[in-house]
């Protein structure tokens, strides 16, 4: 049993960076920063209490945000998705990735206090 | 009667107890103002009728009746229907006096009975007929009413048509003008349930009511007015006390005088004579029982249905009978031996079918005289080891020897309050304590309460009330006030002298007038208090701890071989970079110096400067991919071919 879950695992590591072109890897990396940077906040959150509850908030906000941007960019620039996307192409896709990021940002920033 | 009868007790029971009583009557002096002003000399037959028929509607009569008469004579003009009304009518209200008719005369007058004569010229020949002693035919004089009737439908005329027809024959049928007297009574205007008048004026009202009971008592019908309404017209036209002309005075006399004489309806005023208070020394209510025009209605009987007191609602006298005594109700109160205070009395007025609100509510006060009992006075220690010594004082002297009572000691006053007539203690509104210094004119006054006993204590604690007397030491003039309204003897008492010892005298700072307009001190705005911070160690680690993912990502990065080398070094590549990280430091300076505005406006132009840059970057870049792209498929076409 943990046998082919194993099998399993490592089957989808092998595809994975055997089949994923260079360019989603990075977008991956960076989504597991953002995942990582959110969960810690959260376990301060936890562990430690909400004051100032306004940064926290703002700071789990904008990992959350920069998540699914994240998440967006990848879709859009997946080769596998172009069909979806014939008038979106990468490069627009990175623009608009980065404009959401700037209005974001300053909504994050008005609430961080 | 009884219908009527009915009516009211049901009113009774409806409106609750408060049965509605005559507000406004005529007074001796206002039925002697009403002759003085009908009695002024008159200088026209008009006047003459006013003034004579006035007077004797009152009561009272002409002064000279052979000189009236001579008067009437000369002025009389026999082709007239007015003037020979006026002289009819006054000649009328004298004795002795013939006015002289020709056919002629009487033709005139017969003639002025017809439809085509005003409602005042039918009314004014058929009275001067009548008055004359003149035959006339009552079935042609009601035909005319009825067709003026339809054709002056306002309530003056139909006033007049019932005058004139309560001056036909008993055998006439006056059915069909009877009924306008009800038509009329659903005109009339209720002003808030107390008044009921015409808009056209106190005359009409007045003459209305005159002429109503006039021909109801022709007819031997009761008229169609209820109860409350004979009270709201009696309201209404005796409200008015100064008349400002003869012919209102006239119809207000005419109206007492039938208000007073009907067959039906006898409004009845139950007054008290002076004030409604007994006491020892006036020990009977006196009440006056009298029509409209304060005529005493001596055939009645007057009952107290009820008497309870106001305060307790306990009732102490029922179904007890007035004596009268000349022309006067009297009744022994204090015989049932009343506590002074307000009682409400219930008194009915019967014996006379006619009388209307003779169900009335008086409110009475029992008046007493009080004395002070027992006053002991004395200066206790507050820590009582030494006894204390009480002294005796007797109303109305004053103490002989001043007392001291100084910080550690508490002045001390006690004293009852007797009824002098009954011997019961009394417990009176107003107790008052005034203490006054002889020196500055200062006063203070204490209230001084009773205990259960009904025994009044008032102690001074002279450490406790300094402020009261800022502090000021000094003899005080001890006085007692006591007052009520049901007491006849109000006293003011000074009982002794005090001499007042308070200890910081040294500050003669406090008796300075009191800043009252300085201004307040500045109210200071609490922030909230920041929480407790976690310790410093626990805040850098986690910021460690929340930044090392920045680590990694940059290892795995480096890792996947980033590809860096496709950074051309273009001035729009660079102005691109330089205006992201721009804007990233915007952000912080955001967070850190400006507000929102500011922000937005350089961020407007570093953004707009990125996007063109940006734009041109990635524009570049598509290019490329798809060169290369096409490049790639060409030679895998190639390749495959």
């Amino acid at each position: 049993m943990s046998n082919s879950v194993i099998s399993v695992i490592s089957r989808f590591l092998e595809e994975y960076t055997t089949t994923t072109p260079n360019k989603l890897k990075v977008v991956d990396a960076y989504l597991l920063y953002i995942l990582l940077t959110g969960a810690l906040q959260f376990l301060y959150c936890l562990l430690v209490g909400t004051f100032p509850f306004n940064s926290f908030l703002s700071g789990f906000i904008s990992c959350v945000g920069a998540f699914i941007l994240a998440v967006c960019l990848r879709i859009q620039i997946n080769p596998q998705n172009k069909g979806d996307f014939l008038s979106i192409s990468p490069e627009r896709a990175f623009a608009d990735f980065l404009f959401a990021h700037t209005v974001l940002h300053l909504v994050v920033m008005n609430f961080i206090g | 009667m009884d219908r009527s009868r009915l009516l009211f007790l049901l009113s009774l029971v409806l409106c609750g107890a408060q049965a509605l009583t005559p507000a406004h009557y005529l007074s001796l002096s206002d039925v002697s103002r009403l002759q003085n002003l009908l009695s002024q000399p008159f200088t026209d037959l008009e006047s003459a009728y006013y003034s004579v028929v006035g007077l004797a509607q009152l009561g009272a009569s002409a002064p000279d009746h052979t000189e009236v008469c001579q008067f009437l004579k000369s002025q009389l003009d026999p082709t007239s229907v007015d003037s020979l009304f006026f002289a009819a009518e006054t000649s009328q209200a004298i004795s002795g006096c013939e006015i002289p008719v020709s056919n002629e005369t009487r033709d005139i007058l017969l003639a002025a009975v017809s439809e085509d004569s005003t409602m005042a010229q039918i009314h004014r020949a058929v009275s001067a007929l009548s008055s004359l002693g003149l035959p006339m035919a009552s079935q042609e004089v009601i035909g005319a009413l009825t067709a003026r009737i339809n054709k002056e439908d306002n309530v003056v005329a139909i006033t007049l048509a019932l005058q004139t027809a309560a001056r036909l024959s008993q055998q006439a049928e006056v059915g069909g003008i009877l009924e306008e007297i009800e038509d009329l009574t659903a005109r009339l205007d209720d002003l808030g349930g107390i008044y009921l008048q015409f808009e056209e004026g106190l005359e009409a009202t007045a003459m209305f009511v005159t002429a109503a009971y006039s021909l109801s008592d022709h007819v031997d019908m009761e008229p169609p007015l209820k109860e409350d309404q004979v009270i709201q017209l009696v309201n209404s036209i005796f409200s008015k006390k100064s008349w400002d002309s003869l012919s209102e005075a006239f119809s207000v006399a005419s109206a007492a005088a039938a208000l007073s004489t009907n067959r039906f309806h006898v409004p009845v005023i139950v007054s008290a004579q002076g004030p409604a208070t007994v006491s020892h020394s006036q020990p009977t209510l006196q009440l006056l029982v009298t029509d409209v025009m304060s005529q005493p209605l001596a055939t009645a009987n007057v009952l107290v249905e009820s008497a309870y007191a106001v305060a307790s609602k306990s009732v102490i006298l029922s179904q007890a009978p007035f004596t009268l005594n000349d022309g006067v109700f009297e009744l022994n109160f204090m015989s049932n031996q009343p506590a002074s205070g307000y009682y409400q009395f219930t008194v009915a007025v019967t014996g006379d079918s006619r009388l209307v609100a003779n169900h009335v509510e008086l409110k009475v006060k029992v008046s007493t005289e009080v004395a002070v009992s027992n006053m002991d006075l004395s200066v206790v220690d507050k820590d009582q080891s030494i006894g204390t010594k009480t002294s005796r004082v007797d109303y109305p002297s004053k103490a002989k020897t001043p007392f001291t009572a100084d910080s550690h000691q508490n002045f001390a006053m006690s004293f009852q309050l007797i009824d002098i007539n009954t011997g019961v203690e009394l417990t009176p509104h107003q107790i008052f304590v005034r203490l006054h210094n002889q020196k500055t004119g200062q006063e203070v006054v204490f209230v001084a309460e009773p205990d259960n006993k009904n025994l009044y204590k008032f102690e001074l604690d002279t450490a406790e009330r300094k402020s009261e007397f800022d502090s000021i030491s000094g003899t005080y003039s001890l006085y007692l006030i006591v007052g009520d309204a049901t007491l006849e003897n109000p006293i003011l008492w000074n009982v002794a002298d005090v001499i007042l010892k308070f200890v910081d005298e040294e500050a003669p700072a406090t008796i300075q007038p009191k800043t009252l307009y300085v201004p307040k001190p500045e109210i200071q705005h609490l922030f909230r208090e920041p929480e407790k911070k976690p310790p410093t160690v626990v805040s850098n680690t986690f910021t460690a701890l929340v930044l090392s993912p920045l680590l990694l990502l940059l290892v795995l990065w480096l890792k996947l071989g980033a590809n860096i080398s496709n950074f051309s070094l273009s001035p729009s590549t660079i102005l691109f970079h330089v205006g992201h990280a721009a804007m990233l430091g915007l952000m912080y300076i955001y967070w850190t110096h400006l507000n929102m505005f500011q922000t937005l406006k350089y961020l407007a132009i570093i953004g707009g400067v990125t996007f063109l840059a940006g734009n041109r970057m990635l524009a570049q870049k598509a290019v490329k991919r798809i060169a290369a792209e096409q490049s790639s498929r060409l030679a895998k076409y190639r390749s495959l071919r």
